[in-house]
């Protein structure tokens, strides 16, 4: 059952950090800053533009 | 007694793996389970895991957990963030996972199953996943530097330059010939098109859903999408039997590639949040719920191997493309085995996420061993496939007859029965129009997983379903690179742009942006439509010079390595990344000066056009098809022309890394190793 718990603590821990979900928990504590669809769009316009300047693989 | 258990279950281990290889290979006349294909390279996996990695994390790479990363030390609750080390193995595979190691073994199962599973499984755990290891390693201890900030400063000038050129060249031969698969597995097809084009709209939905209507609801917005991705997969069959829609659907050659070319253009001039992100999150978890579906499903079918162990095309005359096992095979299958591009992953994100330096180990070797087993997966999905019918949805028309009754009497003079009725029902069971001159991989692919698939459960009825399943699947997660890769190439040529004209640079001056988004779309689309009018089918042509250009990137990667192995040891440990480079480098030489300078026109480049060439001259062309030749003799010369200046690039990085070599172990070049300073770690484990 424990195992069970943290097999599911990490698949859901990937699906979060897979869909940016804990970068922008980590950027909202790192700045203090309560969630708004603003402070999302800022997030946003800071991540993607990263993630996006990268070359991808084939 | 717990140190004698171990050895004993290494040792069952290691006897086990050499059985089912030697199973394998030695085989002749009956059918393989792919089952022993599974066994053998997973035990392989295991053991070099253990024994091979460990001993360079420990001996060579001297690992120190109690050594600060870079996440711990320059956290910044953005790029740099110390990840629990299983996440960011998901993260790391997600990232190096592309289409590459599914199409190119499809490919190579020309030759039989035995040549590329061989290379698969050797090239991974002695060569690619060494070259992702060690890059990772590198870069973490440099605080996450990029694999041409690390040639500047480990070889020179002139490795920074010549990696940042050969990145941007190769990627505009990636992006074309990933393009040429999707487009060779949309033609003609209603269902395939509907279900990929209804993609569009469902990811700019998914974009504006996050943008306004519930911001960082990303996991929920994917979940809706996924669901609405699946039923388009429905409807297009409505609208593939459908007399009034399925004509929007059933597109030419040219037609999809100019249609591709016009998308990759919008994808890369437009807001990244609005198509290319929400498209993004959804071709990942596609993506990776399709390899563990595709796992579980070849675990539970346990399918035969259709395909023999070696086909009479190790001659060199196979019809998808040209070219004996040596050296084609090995540059046929790039990801999977070993791949360039992954040097650029190891040395952008994940190394700075580590948290501690021993995480390196699975994560970056650990990854690419399990790259290789989506490879080794996608082996076995083209060689359950019947032989006839693998070779007639791969062969182009120009090969083996322009009719399908023609083709099925070619093929099966081969050796691999056929018939075009046969075809014919198979193509009805899948609702496609025909299956035939099917090039690129994609469709065979699809075909053995459906067939896997369908065997799961739901049997022939199903066929059509999971057929298109996958071809949306393919179709998504290439989409996903081109509209990614031709952004990156955009950013490339900007930052090179900007030397000249300093707003040319500039990433948010609209007219930079829309031009250089052109050019980059110019450069691939051309050698796109290229493919497409390619009698030979385009992929005989393409793969091979992306193979080139990927395992050359590799080449440069491992000098990078060497150059650091040789700074923290001497010429010791050289061996651990010589051995790779020296193998990429005969393979990749050799294969390139055959497809310049090869006499056979299938094969060498100028050959084929002065082929061509002397027809034109003679009077044997037909009026009608003079532009058309002309056209193909300049490509032909234009891609020997490409051919050679990746050779020139890379003979210039080899030829400068060997110089500082020779000059550091006769003691006349500095040697000093450029790590970041060492700093205690105090991460705790309750921080991951």
């Amino acid at each position: 059952m424990k195992q069970a718990r943290a097999l599911w603590r990490i698949l859901a821990g990937l699906l979060k950090e897979l869909s940016d979900e804990s970068a922008y928990e980590r950027h909202l504590k790192a700045h203090g800053a309560l969630h708004s669809a603003e402070e999302w769009r800022r997030y946003c316009e800071h991540r993607l533009k990263a993630k996006y300047s990268r070359a991808r693989c084939c | 007694m717990k140190k004698t258990l171990g050895q004993i279950l290494w040792a069952g281990i290691a006897i086990l793996g050499a059985y089912s290889l030697a199973g394998i290979a030695l085989n002749r006349g009956e059918k393989v389970s792919s089952m022993w294909l599974v066994v053998a390279s997973t035990c392989i996996y295991l053991i070099g895991f253990r024994f091979y990695a460990k001993f360079i994390a420990a001996k060579v790479m001297m690992l120190n957990d109690k050594r600060a990363t870079p996440a711990e030390r320059l956290r910044n609750g953005h790029d740099f963030e110390p990840t629990n080390k299983w996440i960011l193995f998901g993260h790391h595979f997600a990232a190096i996972a592309g289409p590459g190691p599914l199409v190119g073994p499809t490919l190579a199962a020309q030759f039989g199953y035995l040549p590329g599973t061989l290379w698969i499984i050797v090239g991974a755990v002695l060569g690619g996943a060494v070259q992702d290891f060690v890059i990772l390693f590198s870069s973490m201890r440099r605080d996450g530097k990029s694999l041409g900030q690390m040639a500047r400063e480990e070889i020179g000038r002139l490795g920074g330059i010549t990696a940042l050129l050969t990145v941007l060249l190769i990627m505009i031969i990636l992006l074309a010939v990933v393009a040429l698969v999707v487009v060779n597995a949309l033609k003609g097809s209603p269902w395939g098109l509907f279900t990929i084009a209804a993609t569009m709209p469902i990811a700019v939905f998914m974009g504006l859903y996050l943008r306004y209507w519930r911001p960082g609801k990303v996991l929920e917005i994917s979940i809706i999408g996924f669901v609405l991705v699946m039923l388009s997969i429905f409807a297009g069959e409505w609208v593939a039997k459908s007399a009034t829609l399925a004509p929007w659907f059933t597109l030419s050659g040219i037609a999809l590639a100019l249609a591709v070319i016009i998308y990759g253009f919008f994808a890369s001039a437009l807001p990244v949040w609005l198509l290319l992100a929400p498209r993004d999150y959804l071709s990942t978890f596609v993506k990776l719920g399709v390899v563990l579906l595709l796992g579980v499903g070849i675990l539970f079918v346990r399918p035969d191997m259709q395909l023999p162990a070696f086909t009479r095309f190790v001659d060199g005359d196979g019809p998808i493309f040209a070219g004996k096992i040596f050296p084609f095979c090995f540059i046929t299958i790039a990801c999977g085995a070993v791949s360039g591009f992954h040097s650029l992953i190891s040395s952008g994100t994940t190394p700075k996420m580590v948290a501690k330096e021993w995480h390196v180990w699975p994560v970056g070797y650990g990854s690419m061993l399990l790259e290789s087993f989506v490879a080794i997966m996608a082996m076995i999905a083209a060689c359950v496939l019947q032989p006839g019918v693998y070779f007639a949805v791969n062969s182009p028309a120009g090969i083996v007859g322009a009719t399908p009754e023609a083709a099925a009497a070619t093929i099966t003079s081969w050796g691999f029965p056929v018939t075009a009725a046969q075809m014919a029902s198979l193509a009805g069971d899948v609702g496609e129009e025909s299956l035939f001159y099917r090039t690129g991989g994609a469709p065979s692919l699809a075909l053995g997983m459906a067939h896997i698939f369908a065997s799961s459960g739901g049997g022939r009825a199903l066929l059509g379903f999971w057929y298109h399943f996958a071809i949306m699947f393919e179709a998504l997660f290439i989409l996903t690179v081109i509209d990614a890769g031709t952004r990156v190439g955009r950013f490339m040529l900007q930052d090179l742009l900007g030397n000249i004209h300093k707003k040319l640079g500039e990433t948010s001056w609209m007219p930079g942006v829309i031009g250089s988004s052109a050019l980059i779309v110019v450069a691939w689309g051309y050698f796109l439509v290229q493919g497409v009018r390619d009698p030979l089918g385009g992929i005989n042509s393409l793969w091979p010079l992306f193979g080139i250009a990927n395992q050359l990137l590799a080449a440069i990667a491992l000098c990078v390595a060497t150059t650091i192995l040789l700074k923290m040891h001497g010429a010791k440990f050289m061996w651990i990344t010589c051995t790779p480079l020296a193998w990429l480098v005969t393979v990749t030489y050799t294969a390139a000066w055959q497809k310049i300078f090869s006499p056979v026109p299938r094969i060498g480049f100028l050959a084929q056009a002065d082929q061509l060439q002397g027809a034109l001259d003679a009077g044997k062309i037909a009026a009608a098809r003079i532009a058309e030749t002309q056209t193909i003799i300049f490509n032909n010369r234009l891609d020997a022309l490409v051919c050679g200046v990746f050779l020139v690039l890379v003979t210039a990085i080899l030829v400068d890394s060997a110089l500082l070599w020779a000059g550091i172990l006769r003691g006349t070049r500095e040697a000093g190793v450029r790590e970041a300073p060492f700093v205690v770690s105090r991460l705790r484990p309750e921080e991951l």
